[in-house]
């Protein structure tokens, strides 16, 4: 048993928690799904708990066996746990600076600038490449939804409040 | 009835729109499938953005067509190189990987792609049967029993998907259903777990949480991992047209296999939570039962790989049939694809029995026509297809991550759907790693509603005494033996225990 498991059994108790003392505050017929629902899943999380408690003291008494595999594991060649995490931390950066940059800057100023950067740094291609696929992407996605949809994507806060102050000053 | 049936193939075939739509999302089904790390219930989310704004009929004629055709191209990389694409695909491994080391790869292309055509059709037709047999049964069905099928519907797919433990899979099922409750509550009007955010009185956006759960763990995964997805050079992949041609005989050949297979694969389809991996296992284990010739399995047996792709086709239809009738998804890609009925306007229940039938048959038709169209182009392309699994994941990722940002805020519009991706695409990746299961959650998020709807209902309608209807009590029964079992299997000594497959 990984403690990678245990730590999300305590992450969805905390949910499961947190969500029924809220409930706790509602009127009975709007708390009665939450109670219904939450109670017998925090019962599960404690169970799931012990048992890997007990699990954990199995495998300690039994004899070393192999890891299990993981979701994240290379079939080529296994990467320490390190090279796992600094991995991981960069593709969270990307993703979550596509959300940023979306709210921030909206979806046609960030998506060619983060395709780009991403092809670029993260995948190996080069410049011509990442620029050529980020141009033919963004083209595409604006016939889909700005010409055939006819979708207004979000257009960013900042961009949005440049445009007002352009707009005033002209 | 009659006139329904072919009126609604008529009418599809006759619409070069919604043949259009067809042929598209057969070529995106094919391309999706094919390349391993997409599966089928991605690909549905993915794409739901595109059919905003569609009518129902064009809308889940589209998805459910894509949806279909995915596991047909799925076994491509399974074939030529051993990677399956989708737990699905795994059992033709056994057998098409050693045709195509021998190099027989075209034939057992041939057979698999004409197998897994004549399983979606037979899938459908099954389905199409059962439509007068269950009509009644459907109809009888209460609020109760609506309540209690969500509950054991949710029991039995955390069972399956749990892995070594149901319990996880279960308390993941729960959280779905959680967060179902969040938003205005229809029985006090009482703003749950939203505070002061509008956007939340609306609840959770289902494609937000499929995307969360599922689009963003596994692209970082595959980001993390780096490289192709094959890891087996292309010169080791010989294909001939001639082979694969006599590959397509053999599926009239072992003409009465495919057909066992089929409807086997259909009827476990119809049980929700068993699913496509299921039907391939233990059509394959049927396969090899009733061989004169048992060893040749593991070898390179053509009946390997015809077995379990006419079952995992053949499913779909059958696991349409809860999806539809009873608003129970027979796996958890239909699911999503409940999800996205839903959104199209497409009320799932009995009700698509006494008002919605054309709808119903449509989309038997949908699994034919789609099936046909896959089979013919496929045959054609299989070699170029097959080139898809040598893409560089870092080169995919970026792509999937606009996709996932822009089918979040299409989806209704909100930019604070963002927020929530971030949030559970955490939940999600955290899920992924710890190596809990996935797929019941969607479920639980997609039954939350209808079994918090039918509780009422069933309350105000008989009290706590619902819970001693006969047909209760039968469903009751089952939810108890199905948890009793789990119990049994946790604390039973741990090696004893086998895992039952990889947590999706």
């Amino acid at each position: 048993m990984k403690a990678g498991g245990s730590a999300m059994t305590v992450v969805m108790l905390a949910i499961f928690v947190a969500m029924v003392i809220v409930a706790n505050g509602y009127p009975a017929g709007a708390r009665f799904m939450p109670f219904v629902v939450g109670i017998p899943a925090i019962g599960l999380c404690v169970l799931e708990l012990v048992l890997d408690v007990r699990r954990r003291r199995e495998s300690a008494t039994a004899l070393p066996a192999a890891a299990p595999p993981t979701a994240v594991e290379d079939h080529e060649a296994p990467l320490s746990p390190q090279q796992t995490l600094r991995r991981e931390l960069v593709l969270w950066a990307y993703f979550l600076s596509l959300i940023g940059g979306i709210l921030l800057f909206g979806f046609w100023l960030t998506i060619p600038v983060f395709l780009a950067a991403f092809l670029r740094f993260q995948a190996g291609a080069s410049w011509t490449r990442a620029l050529l696929m980020s141009a033919v992407t963004l083209a595409l996605l604006f016939a889909v939804f700005e010409q055939a949809f006819r979708i207004e994507l979000h257009p960013g806060f900042v961009t949005e409040y440049l445009q007002d102050r352009l707009g005033d000053g002209s | 009835m009659i006139e329904t049936m072919f009126g609604s193939l008529f009418v599809m075939l006759t619409t070069p729109k919604i043949m259009g739509l067809m042929l598209v999302a057969v070529v995106i089904g094919i391309i999706v499938g094919a390349t391993p790390g997409i599966g089928g219930r991605l690909s549905i989310a993915l794409a739901i953005p595109f059919v905003f704004g569609m009518d129902m009929i064009a809308g889940s004629v589209f998805l459910l067509t894509m949806h279909a055709v995915n596991g047909t191209s799925g076994q491509i990389s399974s074939i030529m190189f051993g990677v399956p694409g989708d737990g699905d695909d795994a059992a033709t491994t056994l057998d098409g990987y050693p045709m195509a080391q021998k190099g027989e790869a075209g034939r057992a292309l041939g057979a698999s792609v004409t197998a897994s055509g004549f399983g979606g059709i037979v899938g459908a037709v099954v389905f199409a049967l059962m439509i007068p047999v269950l009509e009644p049964v459907v109809l009888a069905f209460s609020p109760a029993e609506f309540f209690l099928l969500a509950v054991f519907g949710i029991t039995l797919i955390a069972f399956l998907a749990g892995s070594a433990s149901i319990f996880k899979g279960i308390i993941v099922g729960l959280y779905g259903m959680m967060l179902a409750t969040v938003g205005m509550d229809p029985q006090t009007g009482t703003a749950r777990f939203a505070g002061d955010y509008l956007f939340l009185w609306d609840g959770i956006s289902l494609v937000t949480a499929v995307l969360a759960l599922f689009a963003v763990p596994e692209m970082i995964a595959l980001g993390v991992r780096g490289g192709s997805i094959s890891s087996v050079s292309r010169e080791a992949a010989r294909f001939s047209y001639r082979q694969q041609f006599h590959g397509v005989l053999e599926v009239p050949r072992h003409w009465w296999l495919a057909l066992r297979t089929s409807v086997i694969g259909a009827v476990i389809g119809m049980i929700p939570g068993l699913g496509g991996s299921a039907a391939a296992w233990m059509c394959y284990g049927h396969a090899v039962q009733t061989s004169k010739h048992p060893e040749r399995f593991g070898h390179g047996a053509v009946e390997g790989v015809i077995a379990p792709e006419t079952a995992s086709n053949a499913k779909e239809g059958g696991s349409l049939l809860p999806t539809l009738f009873f608003g129970i998804p027979g796996s958890s890609g239909m699911a999503v694809m409940m999800g996205a009925f839903l959104i199209l306007g497409i009320q799932p229940g009995p009700a698509m029995l006494t008002q919605h039938l054309d709808v119903v048959w449509t989309l038997i038709w949908a699994l034919v026509v789609g099936n046909v169209m896959a089979v013919i182009i496929l045959l054609v392309l299989t070699r170029w297809v097959a080139l898809l699994t040598f893409v560089n994941g870092a080169m995919l990722v970026p792509f999937i991550f606009v996709l996932v940002a822009l089918g979040t805020y299409v989806s209704e519009g909100r930019w604070e759907n963002m927020l929530v991706l971030v949030a559970l695409s955490a939940i999600g990746y955290g899920l992924l790693r710890a190596n809990w299961p996935r797929a019941p959650f969607v479920i639980g998020l997609v039954l939350g509603k209808i079994a918090e709807e039918s509780l009422h209902k069933a309350l105000q309608l008989w009290g706590m005494e619902f819970f001693l209807r006969p047909l209760s009590l039968v469903l009751i029964a089952l939810i108890t033996v199905t948890v009793a079992y789990a119990v049994y299997q946790n604390i039973r000594p741990s090696k004893v225990r086998q895992p039952m497959g990889a947590s999706p």
